[in-house]
């Protein structure tokens, strides 16, 4: 299985661990603009892993979900959510949280800790092309419910499931390279709708309540009114 | 190797650095102002400055004790120790190499900060009191960092001694883009910045008090003891820059032997690979703005995580 | 081939509904269409019940008796949602642009759903239970009140996080396929290659599945958007998502579990056991506090679902036959309950406990049927839920699981009686203020009237194929 080359499993070892500090990064950058850049650059780096998992041994189907993955992540979602949500909220200076940042780095790191260790039991049960793929998904994917968790707002909300969904299919790319194609190629496809329903949903939520703020929301609760 | 020959090589190491701190110190400012498209003070000024400044007379304030004139010797002493411990030329090992690891190397930097610290607030002047608080946050703040930088190194090299680490990243070239490696990296640089006061943590070339953090601590020092701490200052960044180019960055171009050629193009080499260091930093710190106080914590506690996920890619490395 | 015709019909309402100048025929041609498909879906559950598995493409889209079951369940809580509508969104007053794309998302929403039954590849029906979700977040939030978003994004933000940590498990499940060499990735392939794979894998893969779907499903403590979306939403909304959403997405838990049964050390049942008497449990307690007649039926999901779970735990013929016939029996059940009370919102204009009294002085039909839904959903004879209860419970007994029994009768009385107490006093006493009251529309009326048919019936005579069907998957799902 680790056959391949060794720049090959350095150069992928690398964007792995670049991959993790686009996941701590999510949880720190304090613009919504910002948000979506640590987004994009988290999908290349994906899509990055999956071309050069895919060099070898030579695998077309990991090339095909390198190239969705590029086109749909860093290209269409953005281009979706800059044009469906207003763009006064991609102006704030700085977006509410419910940690402040250092409190947040240090239980994103206990859970990366916890993700680690996670994979890394998986990875020695059984055999896989790729394990730093596996270890560093199962971290992401909590940092990412993190994220999800600390966020007030709705984009970053939203940016923070779709970077768990990185997660998974970073973990994905190893674990399961020959996954059917036609199943990849839906799952592309729902990523975008998913950006788009959000987006319209944000978009009534900032017409109704005059801001994206949907953590401050908080009205239906189990007392009699 | 005869001892004779060990002593020159360890005398040609610390008159590399000694003399050559100014001349880099001076090249990151002109660089500074040429980015920003003005024209920039003349490279060999910090001489000109130290000549100055060694002809005025030294007064301190009455209420001065030892510390305040004891603290430039500490500031320039603990550079000029720790170049004994680092490879500046020579990728062989010295003697003195082996007196101190990298840890033994940022603690003796830390007391020449310590002695300065001390003596900031023994000036009497308010400025000081202010930049000697600072200082010790973001050096509380960076300790961590430095520490788990140096537990990520020591995972994968099995050492700290500078000359054994040096080694380690250079061959096979795929070792050079392991996740631990580039991670350190990233993690030094960050902690770099922050140790020799540039921006974003602390602009260097600032003239408002209230915003100083290490710039304040010498307000109160005159003639021949602020040319010390300048020199020292200088000093230390050029010993920073050289443990990170020479033993993380690029290790390559040393000395592998005391010939008299090789030394040439170690010399050479090393200066080269230092002033390139500086042209990045000096682009980033001309385009980063000064981060508020209370959010150097965010960045050193940034620079945490990423020596902390370069430590635990050195353990998981397959 | 057939299968698609059922799934896909509703499609034509969609695209019907996208034109501007439908107007007024949106609403009846996509009920004609969710009828038809209905039909379809009849007729596909005779063949299957008379010649065993209905094949499109081996390995991806095929139905045998449990997904039968499932898909007439779908396609009969969606016919009567469907026609409900008409008359429930035409009381709401929307600009027709908005009606029309309800009915246009309504009709996707139903076309997902009978995905989700058709679908044997884990990848399918991961893609089919995200775009459930995703095709419903905004039928929640119809109203467009402040209440109603909030109750859109929460139910939103949890299930796309379940759906994400889901993904990741199915991932590893075909990694533990691979592994043990294994090419067919279905529900069969996957309970064939079950006793090879690795068990930490397994283990993994379980974990990851149940807290995901479990988000959807809402087992205890992932169901904190069930009450929220389903107070918010419109009725007939509500009446899908509580029928058959929830209940689409325990279907695929209990598929795969075969695959976590054969797993030693797992003890999928006991886990499956503790979550279900958890939702149980907890749900039955926070009926007796609520405080709104939609919420009270949103826990009252999450109780069946509960309930379900313990039944499906059991492992015997039994108790697996307790649980599939409370999969059909909840989703009829469910749905009369939300058609009821979206009628008591028309006719008394709020849905909250107090502030409706007497409802059958001044509106004796919808007073009667809230009668009956309550007694029906809390599990009272002769009504249909009574029965499959009863049959899980006696699974419970002659097993030897005689805890789940226990927990089983408990909190069902608790239920019961938190139910019967709060609608007794919606539906009986004297009315609390006289103002007006809205008239029913004829279509809600029908529909109520239909609905509760089958809630009584099946509860006395369960007719010979949907017995067929029933026992056919009962089995299956026993002997892998």
């Amino acid at each position: 299985m680790t056959n391949a080359h060794p720049l090959i499993t350095e150069v992928n070892a690398l964007l792995c661990g670049f991959f993790v500090l686009s996941a701590f990064a999510m949880v720190v950058v304090r613009q919504i603009g910002a948000c979506i850049g640590v987004f994009i650059a988290q999908s290349l780096l994906l899509a990055a892993s999956a071309f050069v998992l895919g060099a070898q041994p030579l695998s077309w189907h990991l090339f095909a979900v390198g190239c969705v993955t590029l086109l749909s992540k860093p290209i269409v979602i953005p281009w979706l959510l800059r044009r469906l949500v207003p763009r006064e909220i991609y102006t704030a200076r700085e977006i509410s949280q419910s940690l402040d940042v250092p409190t947040a780095l240090l239980v994103a790191l206990a859970l990366a800790l916890v993700g680690f260790a996670l994979g890394a039991r998986l990875v020695h049960a059984a055999p896989v092309s790729a394990p730093e793929n596996v270890i560093v998904g199962f971290a992401s994917l909590l940092i990412g419910a993190l994220v999800l968790a600390v966020r007030r707002e709705a984009v970053p909300q939203m940016l923070g499931i779709l970077a768990m969904e990185n997660a998974a299919f970073l973990a994905g790319i190893a674990i399961a390279p020959d996954f059917p194609l036609i199943a990849e190629l839906a799952i592309a496809f729902d990523v975008p709708l998913l950006a788009f329903i959000v987006a319209l949903l944000t978009r009534a939520v900032y017409r109704r309540v005059g801001s994206t703020a949907v953590g401050e929301l908080s009205a239906l609760r189990e007392h009699a009114r | 190797m005869t001892l004779w020959q060990s002593l020159a090589l360890n005398v040609l190491q610390l008159a590399f650095v000694v003399c050559l701190a100014p001349l880099f110190s001076g090249i990151a400012a002109r660089w500074r102002e040429r980015v920003q498209f003005k024209r920039g003070p003349s490279i060999w000024q910090p001489y000109r400055d130290l000549r100055k400044l060694f002809s005025k007379e030294d007064r301190s304030s009455e209420s001065a004790t030892w510390v305040a004139r004891f603290a430039p010797y500490a500031v320039c002493l603990s550079p000029i120790l720790v170049t004994l411990l680092i490879p500046v030329l020579t990728d062989f090992p010295l003697f003195g190499a082996f007196a101190g690891d990298m840890l033994a190397a940022g603690f003796i930097l830390g007391i020449g900060g310590f002695f300065l610290t001390l003596a900031a607030v023994d000036t009497g002047i308010p400025y000081g009191a202010m930049g000697a608080s600072r200082t010790r946050m973001v050096g509380f703040l960076a300790e961590p960092v430095l520490i788990v930088i140096l537990f990520a190194v020591s995972f994968v090299a099995n050492s700290t001694i500078p000359y054994i680490v040096q080694q380690q990243w250079v061959s096979p070239p795929a070792h050079f883009f392991s996740p631990a490696h580039v991670l350190v990296l990233v993690a030094f640089s960050m902690l770099i910045i922050a140790e020799t006061g540039r921006l974003p943590v602390d602009n260097p070339a600032g003239h408002f008090e209230l915003a100083m953090i290490d710039e304040s601590k010498v307000l109160d020092f005159s003639g021949p003891s602020y040319a010390l701490l300048k020199w020292g200052g200088a000093m230390k960044t050029t010993v920073l820059c050289i443990i990170f180019v020479n033993v993380l960055l690029a290790p390559w171009g040393l000395a592998s032997s005391p010939a008299p050629t090789q030394l040439g193009i170690a010399i050479a080499a090393v200066f080269v690979k230092v002033v390139a260091l500086l042209a990045a930093l000096v682009v980033v710190e001309t385009s980063l703005a000064k981060l508020r106080l209370f959010r150097i914590a965010e960045y050193l506690g940034a620079a945490f995580v990423v020596a902390v996920t370069a430590m635990i890619a050195a353990v998981l490395a397959p | 081939m057939i299968l698609f015709a059922a799934v896909l019909l509703p499609v034509f309402g969609a695209i019907w509904c996208a034109f501007p100048r439908s107007g007024r025929a949106a609403p009846f041609v996509t009920a004609l269409c969710v009828a038809l498909s209905f039909l379809v879906a009849l007729w596909v559950g005779a063949r299957v019940a008379g010649s065993g598995m209905l094949v499109a493409f081996d390995g991806w889209v095929q139905v045998d008796a449990f997904a039968a079951v499932l898909m007439l369940s779908i396609a009969a809580v969606a016919c009567s949602a469907t026609i409900y509508s008409v008359g429930y969104i035409a009381h709401l007053r929307q600009p027709p642009r908005r009606v029309r794309t309800y009915y246009a998302n309504l009709a996707l929403f139903i076309v997902s759903l009978m995905a989700v039954s058709v679908c044997v590849e884990p990848g399918l029906v991961w893609i089919a239970v995200e775009l459930t979700t995703l095709l419903s977040v905004l039928l929640v939030s119809f109203t467009d009140t402040r209440d109603a978003l909030e109750a859109a994004w929460k139910y939103m933000i949890i299930t796309l996080l379940g759906a994400t940590v889901a993904v990741l498990g199915v991932l590893v499940l075909f990694w533990a396929q691979h592994v043990a060499g294994g090419t067919a990735f279905s529900y069969a392939g996957l309970a064939a290659d079950a006793h090879r794979m690795n068990p930490t894998l397994v283990a993994a893969a379980f974990a990851l599945l149940l807290v995901g779907f479990g988000a959807k499903i809402g087992l205890f403590p992932m169901h904190a958007w069930l009450p929220d979306a389903h107070s918010q939403a419109p009725a007939p909304v509500c009446a899908m998502l509580s029928g058959v959403e929830t209940s689409a997405v325990l279907y695929v838990l209990l598929r795969l579990s075969p695959v976590f049964r054969a797993a030693p050390g797992l003890h999928a049942d006991i886990w499956f056991a503790l979550f279900g008497a958890a939702s149980l449990a907890a749900a039955a307690l926070l009926i007796v506090q609520t405080h709104d007649l939609k919420r009270l039926f949103a826990f009252s999901t999450v109780e069946h679902m509960g309930i379900i779970f313990l039944g499906a735990s059991i492992g015997t013929a039994t108790g697996n036959l307790g649980a599939i016939w409370q999969i059909l029996t909840h989703a009829l059940t469910k749905s009369f309950c939300f058609f009821v009370a979206g009628a008591v919102g028309v006719v008394a204009g709020t849905t909250e406990i107090a502030n409706v009294r007497g409802l059958q002085r001044y509106a004796p039909f919808v007073g009667t049927m809230l009668l009956f839904g309550a007694l029906a959903i809390a599990g009272a004879p002769p009504f249909a839920i009574f029965l499959s209860e009863l049959t899980i419970a006696l699974a419970a007994v002659s097993s030897g699981h005689v805890w789940i029994a226990a927990v089983l009768f408990i909190f069902v009385a608790i239920a019961f009686a938190g139910t019967i107490a709060k609608v007794a006093g919606m539906a009986l006493g004297t009315e609390r203020a006289p103002g007006n009251h809205h008239p029913l529309p004829a279509s809600l009326v029908a529909v109520i009237a239909v609905a509760a048919v089958p809630v009584l019936v099946l509860g006395l005579w369960v007719p010979v194929g949907l017995g067929t069907l029933l026992t056919q998957a009962a089995a299956q799902m026993t002997s892998p």
